[in-house]
């Protein structure tokens, strides 16, 4: 182990033996505190009922994040405060692209609360360019020398960020950190990690930025948040971005205490296609007779005779149903299913982009992070419970993306209108009067 | 048994005592042995994760470890586990004269481990000694 390492991070080591490193800036912090009735986790602030959790000879362990290594009495962190020791190349940005004037003004304001080390929310719609919007933010923040991390819930968005990060920032070496990632971990300036890796930093980043904060399982989680806020300095800055934030953060900013930048166009500066509701009562029952609602059908054809489609279901088990009872009705067309434990599935959204395929039928896996231009999408069974209000405004962003069809049809099957559906209509309803607004002035 | 042992989720103890119960109170003995782990592993683990399983039965620790640091049996092949020499001792041998013995270990592999443990009570006078362990 090197100390590097150590630096803004904590690592877990037994008591009993002696650490491999010897460094006047070392330090052995503590991994839980105990109180009478409960043991709270000092990395993740899980809060256990001591008899739950106890050892033989008086010795706890938090439960909750034991993922990434158990946290127990028996054990200290050592850590190196953050040195920001980083050799600053002299050309920082290596990005040509152009912002449109819109986006300027968003990324400028952006780079302004960086550089202050302020909470704020990106609120974009889907299909902004967020990414490129933050770049001007993370080159000034580099040239001053500060350590800086873009965090995402997802790994597939993680995935995806790199590539594009490391073109923009060629001259800096990225450390990615995922659970699946067996490379080692390395010191360096800018980091992409999963918010999950968030919880093996302590008080490393001067600036950090949550993607997709609303997506699973980052929203909610408290131990997510907690470790959010102990990966950042105490002074540092955190930018939290989505097209759907969740109640949690409105509530933040009604109060005050997160700064919000709005961009409810796309970067084509067209509006977001909004949802259309259509009535289609016990449509399971109708499918396990091989039945789908006469609308839907009706309007695949429609779509499909120029366009692709993703067609969304619930969940898994409604795959094949509703793939047969398709069969019937579109024998020329080809289609198939996904969802996120098939084994072909980077393969056939792959094949689907090539445009072998026609459409996919396939569950919430498919929400964000994936852009298939031109497409319109369906989803039967909106109102279940599995999409969240924020998931249907991704499903929905995914049609009308390109500039040579910025619009697209988006159309919810629903046994019936639930609060879900609606906020979900509301929130693309909004961010199309802000849109508007910007148009005309 | 991963996250149970190596992972270290004690609480998960509870989900295969009450299989190990039923198991135990089928056998006849007279003392019910774990097979102990190193002091180490009870500072770095916490815990032994047979005693953890036998909770509210009665048992005697009666085996300890020779050596306070181990190389791990499942770290080891299948050639170097059946090598192994003799890693136990006895805490006190003076009433085994003639006892049953119900030895208990959380995983079978090669059985080098219960061997070593039934060898050393037959040496101290055990009549007879049986073995029970929750997977192989």
């Amino acid at each position: 182990m090197k100390l590097d390492e150590l630096y803004g991070r904590r690592v877990l080591f037994p008591q009993v033996d002696s650490f491999p490193l010897n460094d006047s800036r070392l330090q052995a912090l503590p991994t839980l505190r105990v109180t009478s009735k409960n043991i709270i986790c000092l990395r993740c602030g899980t809060v256990s009922n001591k008899s739950v959790v106890a050892m033989p000879r008086d010795q706890y362990y938090c439960p909750e994040c034991i993922t990434l290594g158990r946290v127990s009495t028996l054990d200290k962190f050592y850590h190196v405060q953050e040195p920001n020791q980083f050799v600053i190349p002299e050309q920082i940005l290596t990005w040509t692209g152009q912002l449109s004037s819109l986006q300027a003004t968003t990324s400028e304001i952006i780079r302004d609360r960086m550089e202050r080390h302020c909470r704020q929310l990106l609120w974009a719609v889907t299909g902004a360019g967020k990414t490129e919007m933050i770049f001007a933010g993370i080159a000034a923040a580099l040239s001053r020398g500060e350590r800086v991390a873009i965090a995402s819930p997802r790994v597939d968005v993680c995935l995806e960020l790199y590539p594009r990060l490391q073109a923009a920032f060629a001259n800096f070496p990225i450390a990615l950190l995922h659970g699946r990632e067996k490379q080692k971990y390395q010191y360096a300036q800018l980091t992409i990690c999963t918010t999950h890796q968030l919880l093996r930093f302590y008080h490393a980043f001067d600036n950090l930025i949550v993607d997709e904060v609303d997506s699973f399982p980052y929203a909610a989680n408290r131990a997510l948040l907690y470790a959010t806020e102990n990966a950042i300095k105490p002074d540092g800055g955190l930018l939290f971005m989505t097209a759907t934030p969740g109640k949690e953060l409105i509530h933040q900013i009604q109060q005050k205490k997160l700064l919000v930048s709005y961009l409810p166009l796309r970067y084509h500066g067209h509006l977001l296609p909004q949802i259309k509701i259509h009535l289609a009562f016990n449509w399971r029952k109708h499918l396990l007779q091989r039945r789908l609602p006469a609308r839907l059908i009706k309007e695949l054809r429609l779509t499909l005779a120029h366009h692709h489609c993703l067609l969304f279901v619930p969940h898994v088990a409604d795959l094949q149903p509703t793939f047969l009872a398709l069969q019937r009705v579109f024998p020329k067309i080809k289609f198939t299913t996904v969802h996120a434990a098939d084994p072909k599935r980077l393969e056939k959204v792959q094949s689907m982009r090539a445009g072998k395929y026609q459409f996919l039928i396939t569950t919430s896996i498919l929400e964000r992070g994936v852009t298939f231009p031109e497409i319109d999408v369906f989803v039967l069974g909106a109102d279940d419970q599995v999409f969240s209000s924020s998931a249907l405004v991704q499903i929905a962003g995914r049609a009308g993306r390109s500039l040579k069809r910025p619009t697209g049809k988006v159309n919810f099957w629903v046994n019936s209108y639930n609060r879900r559906v609606r906020e979900a209509q509301r929130q693309i309803a909004y961010m199309n009067t802000k849109g508007r607004r910007l148009t005309n002035g | 048994m991963q996250e149970y042992k190596f992972q270290g989720q004690y609480h998960l103890r509870k989900v295969f005592q009450e299989d190990l119960r039923r198991a135990v109170s089928n056998l006849e003995y007279d003392l019910l042995v774990p097979i102990p782990v190193t002091d180490h592993t009870m500072k770095t683990r916490g815990f032994n994760q047979v005693t953890g399983l036998l909770e509210g039965l009665h048992y005697t620790e009666l085996l300890v470890h020779k050596n306070k640091q181990k190389e791990a049996q499942s770290k080891k092949d299948r050639h170097s586990r059946l090598q192994t020499k003799q890693p136990f001792t006895i805490k006190q041998s003076s009433d085994l004269y003639g006892k049953t013995v119900l030895l208990v270990d959380d995983i079978y592999t090669t059985g080098r481990t219960l061997y070593h443990a039934a060898a050393l009570l037959h040496e101290v006078g055990c009549n007879r000694v049986q073995s029970l362990s929750l997977a192989r």
